[in-house]
């Protein structure tokens, strides 16, 4: 244990399992590996998260005030959270986390030509995005962080949220121990999304698994994830990719960084653009294409956060198992029923709309 | 919403009122084709919907005998051969001179049982030996047709011949007249009862592996279905196989220029036997012709359907574009080892998205049935339609040749305005007329009614059939019309509601080819308008036939009034990869010549974009 290093690069052969990377950036480095486009960056590994405990000495109080605590109890939740969330951000980073923090990001920003480049800072939880558990929304990601100082303070806060409320209340009922497992924070360059979104390998309304359904959003994917965005629809046949079917939205606000404020805002899509379907249908087929590919390499249907740079190319952010329609028992036609076709076909003249009951 | 369409009616057949100058269209249909007051108490109560699909336009007196062919023909199989349990036949009456069809319920509801037992037995026989019985109606049919080519007409002549005194056959040229145009009747009801004899067995089983795979795959499309059981041989490509074969000839044989330059078909068959390797390139546009000329340039079921053989220009337009490929550089083979792979791959992988071993088994099963009927769906069209009929109606433009001859009429194609039994009438007093050497009445009973005949389609073309008369069903159980002409409680409810939603300028139909695309509309009723079609033009028609090939290449998308689920035409047009949508009901009615529209093929959605030039 003591031999993990406090930063993994995604491209790095080393050791990228979930327990030092968490789910998310742990799965991101397979698919780095696996050569899909996933945006350059480093996760802060568990251990670098276990160093900081250490060197502050808040193992002890972090782990006994958690495991006291009355989930059922709103107020002393809360309380406890906003306690521990202090103690943290105002508890030093150890010098040699902070010289390594500071050292990998100079890299990744001459790795990609510019100095003050902007990065998502994303929690990787170590039991979030395990198949069966989505933990979706629960841990923070801070977009558009740029310069040392800044992504430092922003690892602290993505550390915080394994003690925010819902997480506190969330995991006495899972029976896990989360703060213990420990989380890596990642940090990536940022994508100037020019559109964004989610896609699932199957259709998640009725879990048919011969669909690729694809939500899009002009700007940054936030919003079709937090669903303050309503957006645009695809579905593809994920065998012969054909686009069936656009139910396209009109899109009012998008989420964009904005210079001004040097943050991401939710801000007016510009008129003309508000009822342009914010994808080209060679993109849907690109982005279902790619879709399938990663279902197949991760054996088994997913749920895919990407973006779309404004050179149309295809950035994946995210990949995590679906977690609904894959622990079902998928739906048969036959129910039973003659499988013999002629028989069928019989049926089909006695009752022609009727399906196959005579 | 049963109750809601219950209180619902569509317009009574007997009110549909004649449009002005058409009075007395009636005289030009078989008494037993027309609604009357005999009848009404049964005819008012049915539902009727209009068959478009195959009869867009008011239908010539001569032309019924395709419609009153089905009209035996397809019923005899669902009630008296097959007996498909619960249907009874599909009626038939027209109105306005349109065809309006009436699908029926068997009339002895406790008689299913035992229907269901004959059904199953006949039915099972039929799929179970395919193979061989396809084998055995290719070779009827092609012996029907070889019959058919074989009549002759020919004017009676001044003096009945030497040979038929020193012969002692003891039959005149009136006899041989007469009984050539019998023979003619009765070869097209031959070919139109072997049309029957697969169709409703194939399309039922292709269609039940089609329910199927959108029960497992909801949404997959036609097209997709389709590839998972066609072959590469199929017979409608071949007349555009052998274009392009033409085309690679006309290019290797240095005649590339004359073919691009030379618009005029006869001028450039000359043309091409001037020049050196004309003459091979003459001959293996000969031996092309017969069969695969015999390709129509609609559905085949009017004598307005000509064939390719009959306007030459639209083979040669499609070769243009193939020679202009092929000097580009670019290959114009069909990419048929790429279409078995992927029927393969495809079919292999919607194989492994099913859920159980017993749907996989299902799923095995239908698709070997439909891909042991797919031949006979796919093929039947080119004996039928395009081989057998377009040369039918050549063959009574030949008689029409004889009438002209002896002045009962003014033009071939004027005997299209009798209807079949008047011909034997007009045959009969034209033997009497040759016979007594006495005055025959045709000569001044026949171009009159001709010309006011023509009066009245021109009326009658202008009038709207709407999409159904009468009471509409309570449930739609026959099924043909459910298989064949796609009429659903849907279609029912949507006609119903009809009118409302193509106020706004939009119309709703059924996505059939994907894609977005914007374009001037060119609406096209008859084939003979196909020649006005431009580069980039949106096809606005009442239906496609395959056979449009060469216009396919130009339009940027299509649109039909109508289309069935089984159109081998939506077949083509993705191959063209053109944007379409079909079942439009009111396409044609509402878009006007010259009109901005946009065809969402992806959603079934066309939008008038601009309001103006319309009426």
């Amino acid at each position: 244990v003591s031999a993990t290093p406090m930063i993994v690069w995604l491209d790095e052969d080393g050791d990228t399992s979930a327990r030092v990377l968490g789910g998310k950036f742990s799965s991101l480095a397979e698919m780095t590996r696996a050569g899909f486009a996933v945006p350059g960056g480093f996760g802060i590994t568990t251990a670098a998260y276990e160093a900081f405990v250490e060197h502050n000495g808040l193992a002890a109080e972090l782990r006994e005030e958690t495991a006291a605590l009355e989930t059922g109890d709103l107020h002393a939740v809360e309380a406890l959270s906003a306690r521990l969330t202090a103690r943290i951000l105002d508890a030093p980073l150890p010098p040699e986390l902070e010289t390594a923090i500071a050292g990998a990001y100079t890299t990744l920003a001459a790795r990609m030509g510019n100095a003050e480049l902007p990065v998502a800072v994303r929690s990787s939880g170590v039991s979030e995005d395990l198949a069966g558990a989505s933990f979706a929304g629960q841990y923070d990601t801070y977009l558009w962080v740029m310069g040392t100082e800044a992504v430092a303070e922003h690892v602290k806060r993505c550390w915080s949220g394994l003690f925010g409320p819902q997480v506190l209340t969330y995991r006495p009922q899972n029976d896990m121990d989360t703060a213990s497992a420990g989380m890596c924070v990642g940090v990536q360059a940022m994508v100037p999304a020019r559109a964004a979104g989610v896609m699932f390998t199957l259709d998640p309304v009725s879990g048919d698994r011969s669909k690729v359904v694809i939500e899009a959003c002009w700007g940054l994917g936030e919003g079709v994830v937090s669903g303050d965005v309503t957006p645009d629809r695809f579905r593809v046949d994920k065998v012969t990719l054909e686009l069936l079917a656009s139910e396209l939205a009109v899109k009012e606000s998008m989420h964009a960084f904005d210079p001004a404020s040097g943050t991401v805002t939710l801000r007016d899509v510009p008129a003309d653009e508000r009822e342009l379907a914010c994808l080209q249908d060679t993109t849907v087929v690109e982005l279902a294409t790619l879709a399938k590919r990663i279902e197949r390499h991760r054996g088994a249907p997913q749920d895919i956060e990407w973006a779309v740079d404004d050179d149309a190319r295809v950035h994946v952010l995210q990949v995590r198992p679906e977690t609904v329609w894959s622990q079902r028992p998928a739906r048969t036609v036959t129910g039973g029923g003659s499988s013999r076709a002629v028989d069928r076909v019989l049926a089909k003249f006695m009752s022609p709309t009727g399906g196959d009951k005579a | 919403m049963s109750t809601d369409t219950g209180k619902r009616a569509f317009t009574n057949p007997f009110e549909v009122e004649t449009p002005a100058g058409a009075e007395g269209w009636e005289s030009m249909y078989p008494y037993y084709g027309l609604l009357s007051e005999e009848r009404r108490a049964s005819e008012e109560k049915k539902f009727w919907f209009f068959d478009g699909m195959h009869n867009p336009t008011p239908i010539y007196p001569f032309d019924t005998i395709m419609t009153e062919n089905w009209w035996v023909g397809v019923n005899q199989l669902t009630t008296r051969v097959w007996c498909i349990p619960p249907a009874g036949g599909i009626d038939q009456r027209f109105v306005n001179g349109y065809l309006y069809i009436s699908p029926g319920e068997h009339p002895e509801p406790d008689k299913i049982g035992e229907r269901a037992e004959i059904f199953s037995r006949r039915a099972g026989h039929y799929f179970e030996n395919w193979d061989e019985i396809y084998e055995q109606w290719v070779v009827k049919a092609t012996d029907c047709i070889k019959r058919l080519e074989a009549i002759e007409f020919a004017p009676l002549p001044a003096i009945e011949p030497e040979a038929s005194v020193t012969g002692h056959r003891g039959l005149y040229s009136t006899y041989d007249l007469l009984t050539s145009y019998g023979k003619l009747i009765e070869n097209l009801f031959e070919m139109g009862s072997y049309h029957f004899e697969m169709l409703n067995l194939g399309y039922g089983a292709y269609l039940t592996f089609r329910e199927f795979s959108q029960e497992a795959f909801p949404g997959i499309s036609d097209q997709t279905v389709a590839r998972m059981v066609a072959g590469i041989d199929i017979l409608l490509f071949r007349p555009d196989d052998e274009v392009r074969k033409l085309a690679q000839l006309a290019v290797d044989n240095g005649l590339g220029e004359v073919v691009k330059e030379t618009a005029d078909p006869d001028t450039l068959l000359a043309a091409i036997g001037e020049r050196p390797g004309g003459e091979e390139w003459l001959a293996a546009f000969e031996a092309a012709k017969d069969p695969w000329f015999w390709y129509s340039t609609g559905a085949g079921y009017t004598h307005t359907d000509r064939a390719w053989r009959d306007d030459l220009r639209l083979p040669f337009n499609a070769m243009r574009g193939y020679i202009e490929k092929i000097e580009r550089g670019e290959s114009i083979d069909r990419p048929l080892e790429t279409i078995v792979q992927e029927r393969t791959r495809i079919t292999a992988e919607y194989r492994d998205l099913l859920a159980s071993d017993d749907d996989r088994a299902a799923f095995d099963e239908l698709v070997a049935l439909a891909r042991t009927v797919y031949p006979y769906v796919e093929n039947h069209n080119f004996y039928v339609e395009h081989w057998h009929h377009s040369m039918f109606w050549n063959k009574v433009r030949e008689l029409g040749d004889v009438f002209v001859a002896h002045g009962f009429l003014a033009d071939r194609e004027d005997i299209f305005l009798l209807h079949r039994n008047e011909i034997y009438s007009a045959l009969y007093d034209l033997n009497i007329g040759w016979a007594t050497m006495a005055e025959p009445r045709g000569p001044s009973y026949w171009p009159a009614q001709v010309a006011q005949r023509k009066g009245w389609l021109e009326k009658l073309a202008g009038w709207t059939p709407p999409p159904a008369l009468g009471l509409p069903p309570e449930a739609v159980t026959e099924p043909l019309s459910v298989m064949l002409w796609g009429i659903t409680q849907e279609t029912v409810d949507e006609w119903l509601g009809a009118g409302a939603d193509s106020e706004g300028g939009v119309l709703r139909g059924v996505a059939a080819s994907p894609g977005v695309v914007r374009g001037p509309a060119r609406v096209v009723t008859s084939a003979e308008e196909l020649h006005a079609v431009e580069q980039g033009d949106v096809l606005i028609c009442r239906v496609t036939a395959p056979s449009w090939a060469p216009v396919f290449s130009k339009v940027a998308a299509a649109v039909s009034d109508l289309g069935g689920i089984m159109a081998h035409t939506a077949i083509v047009s993705r191959e063209y990869g053109l944007p379409a949508v079909v079942g439009t009901g009111y396409g044609t009615v509402r878009i006007k010549n010259g009109q901005m529209v946009e065809v969402d093929g992806d959603n079934g959605v066309v939008r008038i974009l601009d309001e103006e030039g319309g009426g």
